[in-house]
């Protein structure tokens, strides 16, 4: 197998605040192959989207990268000069941001802002750049592009505002579309065709899409591959194909997930939420990071943390008892801390 | 737009009579005949006639009459406006008649304004350039470097110019250039006895503005580096930023393009509201500096009871009031699409 486009490895990602070093990102390693679609899962604060901004080196004053290495097509981009940066950022790798609300700048028209990749990028002429952006709005199938392209943000809605971010963000055809939370902040009917779109644009430029979310139901329909995220830890890594059947192992993090959706073909009365909220990143458990929430929690991961392992065929688990069966027995309810 | 600003223009006529004639009540409430004052003049004539008394009782009355003050309130309002004739004729603003300067031999009050304007104009329209020009730089760099040690030192040196107040400022400069150092002239417009003309003139102006100008600027440094930086800060902290740097811009571009535009905004207002009060600032450094300027002869016309003058420039403060709020709305629409007036 040829090296992956982008491959994370042992990154971590610190910040610095006034009450000491938060470990946003702490050892996470994962790799996007070219045209496939990685999903990232996690509840808010579990580092997902402050590692896909780590990748770009976009991270706020404070935080900075102290460890690990991130590969770009055999390149660590770590050791780029800010030049070099220019250059990848929105031109081989680009983003789309959660809140479509705010991500443009509200003082310029549609068409400066979609203009901008083509100028930096490509070294067309305005006029050019201008026409390019026209085309590109038509693209993501907005009606009436030429009309558009001269408003301003806050003339449009935030469904057509997501649609000129992936514009922009697909403008120069990148390797890697980041898409962090592009969805989370529009309506259901909006939502699907903003995914449709992703995906025929990927189909049409091969594009690579690390999908960043905490909506399982999203993942499901994206995703090939799916990293699960907590505190800053990748906790579980396997095929979605493998993840969404029922299979014989998971980290109980994502069977947690996995009860907490509510399904059609459903006979339970209540959904099971997972007890509890992500803990302070200052004041981390010793052991295991999800242990105080775990309902197979016994004292052994309150005492000592796993380690991720290989537990099946592309799956790997940060787990003490990955096996459902076994930790779900009667026997491990005994050995548990929690209930 | 063209609509908008003609509404605009309509409103500032009528918020200008509203302002005018409660000005105009103001100054006539005064306790202060100018009849008399006149009529004094003619009181040595009279001393040997018989009747000195009632003579001067009837000049007071004659010269009431000649000033229209005999007249009720709103009569005398109305011909100072110059809609109403005041013993038979027209003789009023609106007849280019502002008023006579009673302390400067009788000149008509625009005359004596003119000359103070074009110093006061020139004063300050010179300090907000050069302040605007070292504060925008300056407040950017601070954002930029939020939290490093020069943006604290920056910080630091701007909260101590801003606790000073202006005329503390100009007397220590005072002291240290005039007295010390002997840089620039104590106070005044143009070396005394000087006959100098064209460029000559000009530059011994410039010489003896200078500390006055410097003075002026170095006031207004402080509030307006913070203000600057704080909305820069807040302009830097917007999503829009962060997506300009995902798509691979220039930090210069994200930084004087993308993040200037939207902390234009809030300083467009400050600007022009501190261009207006500039005017009136200018009194002090006027005052402390012997400058011929508008504030010094306000001053000067309200301690001589020069009223008709005072009046008249009350009425350009309110007019650069109005104007200003007028731009600043204009400007407000130019640099932000989301007030823009479309109608």
């Amino acid at each position: 197998m040829s090296a992956p486009l982008l491959e994370v490895k042992n990154l971590r990602t610190y910040f610095k605040t006034r009450n000491g070093t938060v470990k946003a990102v702490n050892d996470v390693s994962y790799s996007i192959e070219r045209g496939r679609t990685l999903g990232i899962v996690g509840e808010s604060g579990s580092g997902k989207s402050v590692s896909a901004m780590s990748i770009l080196r976009l991270l706020d004053a404070n935080g900075y990268i102290a460890d690990g290495t991130v590969t770009f097509d055999g390149r660590d981009l770590a050791t780029l000069s800010t030049q070099e940066m220019y250059h990848i950022r929105g031109n081989r790798i680009s983003v789309i941001f959660q809140e479509p609300m705010t991500s443009l700048n509200p003082v310029f028209t549609i068409k400066k802002q979609l203009s901008e990749p083509f100028i930096i990028h490509q070294g067309m002429s305005k006029k050019e750049a201008a026409e390019k952006s026209v085309e590109m709005l038509r693209s993501v199938q907005i009606p009436n592009p030429e009309a558009v392209a001269r408003q301003y943000p806050h003339q449009l809605s935030g469904g057509m505002r997501q649609r000129v971010m992936i514009a922009m963000a697909l403008s120069c055809k990148p390797d890697i579309l980041i898409a962090d939370e592009p969805t989370t902040a529009l309506d259901v009917t909006v939502q699907a065709q903003i995914l449709r779109l992703m995906n025929e644009m990927q189909k049409e430029n091969g594009t690579a899409i690390m999908f960043i979310t905490h909506d399982l139901g999203v993942i499901n329909e994206m995703a090939d591959d799916v990293v699960v995220m907590y505190c800053g830890q990748v906790v579980e890594q396997a095929p979605a194909s493998l993840i969404f059947a029922d299979c014989e192992q998971s980290h109980p993090y994502t069977e947690g997930l996995m009860f907490s959706i509510p399904r059609l073909n459903d006979d339970r009365s209540k959904l099971d939420p997972i007890p509890g909220a992500v803990p302070h990143p200052l004041d981390l458990p010793k052991g295991c990071k999800f242990a105080p929430r775990c309902k197979y929690c016994t004292q052994k991961c309150i005492d000592e943390e796993p380690k991720l392992e290989k537990v099946a065929d592309g799956q790997l688990v940060r787990c003490f008892y990955p096996s459902k069966s076994e930790r779900r027995s009667p026997s491990h309810g005994e050995i548990t801390v929690n209930n | 737009m063209g609509k908008y600003i003609l509404k605009r223009l309509g409103y500032m006529v009528i918020v200008m009579l509203i302002l005018s004639f409660l000005m105009f009540l103001v100054y006539t409430m005064i306790p202060f005949d100018r009849a008399v004052v006149e009529a004094d003049k003619f009181k040595a004539g009279y001393k040997n006639a018989p009747n000195s008394g009632e003579l001067y009782e009837q000049k007071v009355e004659e010269l009431r009459r000649e000033l229209g003050t005999d007249q009720n309130i709103i009569v005398r309002y109305l011909g100072w406006l110059g809609v109403m004739p005041i013993n038979g004729t027209y003789q009023g603003i609106l007849q280019g008649d502002f008023g006579t300067s009673y302390s400067n031999n009788n000149q008509p009050a625009q005359e004596v304004l003119k000359e103070p304007m074009k110093n006061t104009v020139f004063i300050n329209i010179f300090a907000t350039v050069l302040a605007l020009g070292i504060t925008i730089p300056l407040g950017i760099f601070c954002a930029v470097h939020r939290g490093g040690k020069r943006d604290t030192a920056i910080q630091v040196a701007t909260i101590v110019g801003y606790s000073i107040p202006m005329f503390i400022i100009a007397i220590v400069f005072i002291w240290l250039f005039a007295v010390e150092l002997k840089w620039f002239p104590v106070s005044g417009m143009k070396t005394p006895g000087s006959n100098y003309t064209g460029f000559k003139a000009f530059t011994d102006k410039l010489y003896y503005m200078c500390l006055p100008l410097l003075a002026m600027t170095f006031a207004s440094l402080g509030s307006m580096t913070r203000y600057v930086r704080a909305s820069m800060t807040e302009a830097l902290s917007l999503d829009c930023i962060r997506t300009a740097r995902a798509k691979g811009l220039r930090e210069k571009v994200v930084v004087y393009s993308h993040a200037w535009r939207n902390a234009l905004i809030p300083i467009i207002t400050l600007v022009i509201g501190w261009f207006i009060g500039i005017f009136s600032g200018s009194i002090m450094i006027e005052n402390i500096f012997g400058l011929n300027g508008v504030g010094r002869t306000y001053i000067l016309c309200l301690n001589n009871k020069d009223f008709e003058v005072v009046l008249l420039l009350q009425m350009f403060y309110v007019i650069i009031g109005l104007v200003g709020n007028l731009i600043t709305d204009l400007a407000y629409g130019l640099a932000d699409p989301r007030v823009r007036v479309n109608k």
